[in-house]
């Protein structure tokens, strides 16, 4: 079984190359979508950030900008610009406004 | 040999139908699958969080998020294809 594992990891981002069917969308192309759009980032620790995604890389740090920190749910400050260390986040999710 | 179906596998098959994710911790999110990559990062449509209040531990708060979200491998302990949530299976228990 475990033999099977690395021939399974080499075959998944194959296919995901190939004519990648409507219904499908890997990470990254989620990440190319949202870029620049208002987003909400969630940490571990259950505070959240809502802001314009600026950029990110794939450890999933974040340059957000108008950034608002939601402690609890309850707004607690605004940043202009700020960064979130990869590590910490949770998901991000587009705000569809 | 040929009908093994390996766990990479299973996941890619419940692309385009309901999963539900048990985080390390007590999250638990649910929503329907996107896509993932090989570090099971998952692409979520129509993600419903299932997390502990942060006031009462013992109280669960359902978020539905309303919109595509990226949620990171990292925290990812059990991946149920089909899974709707923990709503469903206590019913499915009661019953």
């Amino acid at each position: 079984m475990s033999s099977a594992l690395p021939d399974n990891t080499s075959k998944a981002p194959e296919k995901e190359a190939e004519a990648v069917p409507e219904n499908k969308r890997s990470p990254s192309d989620f990440l190319k979508a949202v870029l620049g759009r208002p987003v909400n980032v969630r940490l571990n620790s259950g505070t959240d950030y809502r802001g314009v995604l600026a950029c990110l890389d794939g450890y999933m740090n974040i340059a957000m900008e108008q950034t608002e920190e939601y402690v609890d749910g309850q707004l607690k400050s605004k940043y202009g610009d700020c960064f979130i260390r990869g590590n910490n986040v949770m998901y991000i999710s587009s705000q569809r406004r | 040999m040929s009908n093994r179906i390996l766990p990479l596998e299973l996941i890619d098959k419940t692309i385009g139908s309901p999963i539900w994710i048990l985080m390390r911790g007590q999250t638990e999110i649910t929503g329907i699958l996107r896509g993932f990559d090989d570090y099971v990062n998952l692409v979520l449509e129509d993600a419903v969080e299932y997390s502990p209040d942060p006031r009462d531990k013992s109280v669960v708060v359902k978020t539905e998020l309303k919109s595509e979200i990226l949620l990171n491998g990292n925290h990812v302990a059990v991946l149920v294809p089909g899974g709707t949530g923990p709503e469903d299976s206590l019913a499915s228990r009661a019953s």
